[in-house]
C-alpha cells in the first residue's frame, strides 16, 4: 500500500483532464438536453490549429488561448447549424446524438485528411518533473492540472456569481420562464455550446502535451469524462467535476491494483454499482412522474 | 398481415435477384441482411419501450460465439438459432428488469456498459472465443440441407433468418404485447392503475430485442466466416444506433434501409479511409437535417401515405357537439350494467396518514364506500384529495395506515399495479391517456388487462376488442378511435378515461375531478355517463371541486380540509353543515346554503 498515494495524486493529476471534458459536456446538456458527442473532436480540431500556429512561432499561451476559442466558436456554430434545426420533436436526444456522432467522423477524417493519422509531436509547456510523495509528476501534469482547477473555477464562479451565468442557469431550467423574463434561451445556448468546447480544447491541448498529437486524441478521454458525468450526474457541474476526478482516481487504482486487462471492467462496474444505489448518479436530481 | 407477406416477398425477391450476383454482391446482400436483423432489434425495442441499449453488441457477440462453439460441437443451426434465443432472451430480461430505475441516457450507458465488459471478457476467454487473435467459425451442420452450411449459404440463411425475425417482431410490435410496452412507455403511472408491471414489461421488451440481436449474431458469424472482438465494440455498437436514426425510429423498412446505410457507405469508399468516414459523417448529419425523422417515417409522411404522428387536432370542443340527454344517460347505464360487475365490494379505510417531510396531507383520515354506492369527497385546494386518491391507487406511500380494505382484501398490502385486480380502478384529473396508444388501442387494452376482473364477478365475458368497440359506440367516441390523445380536445380525453375505467372493469371507480376543466356542454355528458355507472351499481369514490355536480350524484359526501375529514352525511345534511361552509366561504355567515348548492364554489383552480 505504500504507493497508494503517489497513484491517487497521478489519479487527480489525469483526472483533471476528464474533470474539464465532463464539465464542458454537462454545461451543452444543460443548455439543450445534448449529448454532445463529438466535443473531442471539435477540441483536438482546434489543438491541431494551435500545433500548426505554434509551429509558425505563436507563443504558446497565445496559442492556448486561440485554440480555446476557435474550439469554441466552432462549438457555437454546430449548436446553430446542426442541432438548432432540428428543433423539437420526439427521440430528440437520441437525433441530436446521431448528429453529434456524424460530425465527430466528418472532424476526425478532416484532421487524418490534413496532418495524417499518425501521431505527431506536441510541444510541452515545460520541462522536468517535481516529487510528490515520492513519486514523479511531470511538471506538465502539475501545470496541466493547476490550469484546469483554476478554468473549473473561473466557470463555478461564473455561473454562481454573475448575472450571465444566473441567466444560463435560468435558461437550462426553463426556457420556456426565461423568456417570459426577457431573457434570450437562443443566445444563452450559443453561450454554452461556445464554453463548453472551449474547456474540451483546453483538455485537449493539456493531453497533447502530455503525450503527443493525433486525430483519435479524444476518443479514449472522452469516454472517461462521459463515464464521469454519468457518475457524478448528468446534469451536476459539480457533480460532473469529482465525477471526471474520481474516474481518473479509480481508473489508476484499478490499473495498479487489480489488472490493467481490466480497466474498463473495474471502471464501470464500479459506476454500475453506484448508479444501482443512486440511479441518477450521486449529484443528480431524479425526475418523478406524478398525476 | 399483409405486412408480414410483403416482407417474406420482399427476402425472396432480394434472394432471388442476389442469387446472379458474384460472391461479392451476395456478401453485401447477406451482410446487410443480418446488419438489419441488428438494427431491428435496437429500433424496436426504442420504439416499442422507450429502451435505447448501446450494449446491444454484447448480444450480437454472444450469438455469434454460441453458435461457432455449438456449431464446433456438431450441433445444427436448426437447434443453434433456438438456443441462442434462449439464453440471450434469459439474459435480457435479467437486464431488462433494471430499465426502469433509470432515465433513458443512463441505461443507455449502462448497456454500453455490458458491451464494453463483453468485449474485455472475449479477449480473456481464449478457450472459448480464440482471445484477441480471434476463431474462424466452423461450418454449421443443417438438418434441412444434411449438409454443412458453407459460405455461399451464407445470404441466403441470412435473408431467411431476417424474413422469419421480421415476421415474429411485427407480430409483437402490432400485437397485444407491443401495446402493452407501448402504454407503459408513455405513461409508466397510468400503466399501473391498468394492471401493467412496468418492470417486467420493460423485461419481456429488453429480452426479446436481445434474442433478435443474437439471432443477428448467428448470421454474422455465419456470413463474415470469422470472430473477433474488434466487431463487436463500442463503435459497432454506435454504428447501430446511428443506423437506427437514419433509418427511422420503430420503422421495420427503416431498419433495412439504415443497414444498407452503414454498410454501403464504408463500402462505396473502401480503402479510402478519410473520405469513407467523411462521407458516413456528412450523410448522417444531411439525412438528419433534412428529414428529421428518418428517412423511411419522413418519406412516408411527405408521400401521404401515412399520416404524421400528429396531424393536429382534427375535432375542437366546439365542433363536436355531441347531444346528450336522458337516452345517452340510459344508453350508458346499459352498457355499464352489461359490462361492469355489479359491486358486492366496499371500501374501508382507517386511520390513513400521509406525510410530505413536515407537512401532513392526510391526518387519520377514515372513509368508507359501501358497495354500490355513490360517496363524493370535497374540499378546498390543497385539503388532500388527491393524495388520498393516489394512496389509495399506491401512488404514494402512506406514513401510516390502520385499514385500506376493498371486499376482502387490503390494498396497501400490494403493489400499484395489484390492484386492479383487487377491484380497484381510477382515472386521472388530466386523463394521462396513453400518448402512443390510439383511443381504439387503448379500450382494447384495457378491456384486455380486466378481463380477468370481471369473468369471475358477473361482469361481461365478451373478447377485448368487442368491448371496446361496445365502449366506443356507447361513448360516441368512433369518430376519434384511430386517433392519438394529444389531438384530441381535453373533454374528449376525459371521456376516453372514463371509457378506459369502463373496459377494465373494476368493482369500485374512484374518479379524481372528472369534471374539472369541462365546458358546460362536457360537463353534461360527464353527468351523464356517471349518473349510468351509478345505476349499474358500480361503487363510486368521486372527488371533485364542482360541489353542485358531486352534491347532485352522491348518495353520501365526504368534506376534508387539511387533511382531515371535517363532516361526513348526505348531501343534503352537508349543504347545511357550518364547519363546510365555514372551510369554503371563511365564516358560516358569509355564505347561505343555497350558495353552495348553486355551486358558487369560488375557491377553484
Amino acid at each position: 500500500m505504500f504507493d497508494f498515494l503517489p497513484i491517487v495524486i497521478s489519479g487527480i493529476a489525469s483526472g483533471a483532464a476528464y474533470a474539464l471534458l465532463a464539465l464542458g459536456i454537462v454545461i451543452i446538456f444543460r443548455s439543450t438536453d445534448t449529448v454532445h458527442f463529438a466535443i473531442g473532436d471539435t477540441g483536438t480540431l482546434s489543438v491541431y490549429l494551435a500545433a500548426a500556429a505554434i509551429a509558425a512561432g505563436m507563443p504558446f499561451a497565445l496559442a492556448l488561448v486561440t485554440a480555446m476559442g476557435l474550439a469554441g466558436l466552432i462549438g457555437a456554430a454546430t449548436q446553430k447549424l446542426l442541432i438548432q434545426p432540428l428543433g423539437h420533436r420526439r427521440n430528440i436526444v437520441f437525433i441530436a446524438l446521431v448528429v453529434t456522432i456524424g460530425l465527430g467522423l466528418v472532424i476526425r477524417a478532416l484532421v487524418g485528411a490534413i496532418w495524417g493519422h499518425q501521431a505527431a509531436s506536441f510541444p510541452p509547456m515545460i520541462q522536468g518533473s517535481v516529487a510528490i510523495a515520492g513519486v514523479a509528476i511531470s511538471s506538465n501534469k502539475l501545470l496541466a492540472a493547476g490550469l484546469a482547477l483554476l478554468a473549473m473555477g473561473i466557470v463555478g464562479w461564473f455561473f454562481a456569481r454573475t448575472a450571465l451565468g444566473t441567466a444560463m442557469r435560468a435558461g437550462a431550467d426553463d426556457p420556456f420562464a426565461a423568456r417570459l423574463v426577457g431573457l434570450h434561451p437562443g443566445r444563452l445556448s450559443l453561450l454554452a455550446w461556445f464554453l463548453g468546447c472551449a474547456l474540451s480544447s483546453l483538455a485537449i491541448f493539456f493531453l497533447a502535451a502530455e503525450s503527443s498529437l493525433s486525430p483519435t486524441l479524444a476518443n479514449h478521454p472522452l469516454f472517461r469524462a462521459f463515464a464521469g458525468v454519468f457518475l457524478g450526474g448528468l446534469t451536476s457541474m459539480p457533480g460532473a467535476v469529482l465525477g471526471g476526478f474520481a474516474i481518473g482516481i479509480l481508473d489508476n487504482v484499478a490499473g495498479r491494483y487489480v489488472s490493467a486487462n481490466f480497466r474498463d471492467t473495474i471502471v464501470f462496474g464500479v459506476i454500475v454499482l453506484i448508479l444501482f444505489l443512486r440511479p441518477a448518479g450521486f449529484l443528480g436530481a431524479s425526475k418523478r412522474e406524478r398525476v | 398481415m399483409w405486412r408480414r407477406l410483403v416482407i417474406v416477398a420482399v427476402a425472396l425477391a432480394v434472394g432471388a435477384m442476389a442469387s446472379g450476383m458474384s460472391d461479392y454482391g451476395r456478401l453485401i446482400v447477406a451482410t446487410v441482411a443480418f446488419n438489419a436483423i441488428a438494427v431491428l432489434a435496437i429500433s424496436v425495442l426504442a420504439g416499442s419501450a422507450g429502451i435505447w441499449s448501446l450494449g446491444h453488441t454484447a448480444f450480437i457477440a454472444l450469438g455469434g460465439y454460441l453458435a461457432a462453439n455449438l456449431a464446433g460441437m456438431n450441433i445444427a443451426i436448426e437447434v443453434i438459432v433456438p438456443l441462442v434465443v434462449a439464453v440471450a432472451a434469459i439474459l435480457g430480461y435479467f437486464l431488462g428488469l433494471s430499465a426502469g430505475r433509470f432515465s433513458i441516457l443512463y441505461f443507455g450507458l449502462l448497456t454500453m456498459a455490458v458491451a464494453l465488459t463483453g468485449v474485455e471478457i472475449i479477449g480473456r476467454l481464449t478457450q472459448l472465443t480464440g482471445g484477441d487473435q480471434g476463431m474462424p467459425a466452423p461450418p454449421m451442420p443443417s438438418w434441412t440441407l444434411h449438409r454443412s452450411l458453407e459460405s455461399r449459404d451464407a445470404m441466403w440463411t441470412a435473408l431467411l433468418l431476417a424474413a422469419i425475425v421480421f415476421v415474429i417482431a411485427d407480430y409483437f410490435v402490432k400485437g397485444a404485447a407491443g401495446r402493452r410496452w407501448r402504454a407503459v412507455k408513455s405513461h409508466r403511472l397510468a400503466s399501473m392503475s391498468l394492471g401493467l408491471v412496468p418492470h417486467r414489461e420493460n423485461a419481456a421488451a429488453f429480452a426479446i430485442s436481445a434474442a433478435v440481436a443474437a439471432v443477428a449474431g448467428v448470421a454474422g458469424a455465419l456470413t463474415i466466416g470469422f470472430l473477433e472482438p474488434e466487431t463487436y465494440s463500442l463503435d459497432a455498437g454506435v454504428m447501430l444506433i446511428a443506423a437506427t436514426v437514419v433509418g427511422g425510429i420503430a420503422s421495420f423498412w427503416g431498419a433495412v434501409l439504415g443497414a444498407a446505410f452503414i454498410v454501403a457507405v464504408p463500402e462505396l469508399a473502401r480503402g479510402l479511409r478519410d473520405v469513407s468516414a467523411f462521407g458516413m459523417g456528412l450523410a448522417m448529419m444531411a439525412v438528419l437535417l433534412f428529414l428529421p425523422r428518418g428517412i423511411v417515417p419522413s418519406v412516408l409522411a411527405a408521400g401521404g401515405w401515412r399520416r404524421p404522428a400528429s396531424g393536429g387536432p382534427v375535432a375542437t370542443a366546439g365542433a363536436h357537439k355531441r347531444i346528450v340527454d336522458e337516452a345517452t344517460a340510459g344508453k350508458i347505464a346499459a352498457l355499464a350494467t352489461e359490462l361492469m360487475p355489479r359491486s358486492d365490494k366496499s371500501l374501508v379505510v382507517e386511520g390513513l396518514s400521509v406525510q410530505f417531510g413536515g407537512l401532513k396531507a392526510l391526518d387519520e383520515v377514515a372513509i368508507h364506500v359501501p358497495a354500490g354506492a355513490t360517496v363524493g369527497l370535497i374540499g378546498p385546494n390543497g385539503a388532500g384529495k388527491t393524495t388520498l386518491l393516489n394512496a389509495l391507487s399506491g401512488y404514494v406511500k402512506p406514513s401510516t395506515c390502520k385499514l385500506m380494505r376493498l371486499g376482502d382484501a387490503e390494498l396497501s398490502d400490494v403493489a400499484p399495479y395489484a390492484r386492479l385486480r383487487l377491484g380497484f380502478g381510477r382515472t386521472f384529473q388530466h386523463a394521462e391517456l396513453f400518448g402512443e396508444l390510439t383511443i381504439r388501442e387503448m379500450l382494447v387494452l384495457a378491456a384486455t388487462m380486466g378481463h380477468r376482473n370481471a369473468t369471475g364477478a358477473g361482469g361481461s365475458d365478451s373478447a377485448p376488442t368487442e368491448i371496446a368497440e361496445k365502449i366506443i359506440d356507447g361513448l360516441a367516441l368512433g369518430e376519434v378511435a384511430d386517433r392519438f390523445p394529444e389531438e384530441l380536445p381535453f373533454g374528449i380525453q376525459k371521456v376516453a378515461d372514463i371509457g378506459r375505467i369502463l373496459a377494465s372493469r373494476p368493482h369500485l371507480v374512484a374518479l379524481d375531478e372528472p369534471f374539472s376543466g369541462l365546458d358546460s356542454n362536457e360537463t353534461n355528458e360527464l353527468r351523464a355517463i356517471l349518473l349510468g355507472m351509478k345505476s349499474a351499481g358500480v361503487s363510486i369514490l368521486i372527488i371533485d371541486h364542482a360541489v353542485k355536480e358531486v352534491l347532485n350524484i352522491a348518495d353520501r359526501v365526504v368534506v376534508f380540509d387539511f387533511g382531515q375529514v371535517i363532516a361526513e352525511g348526505t348531501p343534503r345534511e352537508i349543504q347545511d353543515h357550518a364547519e363546510v361552509q365555514r372551510a369554503y366561504f371563511g365564516t358560516a355567515a358569509a355564505a347561505s346554503s343555497a350558495q353552495i348548492a348553486a355551486g358558487t364554489e369560488t375557491i377553484d383552480d
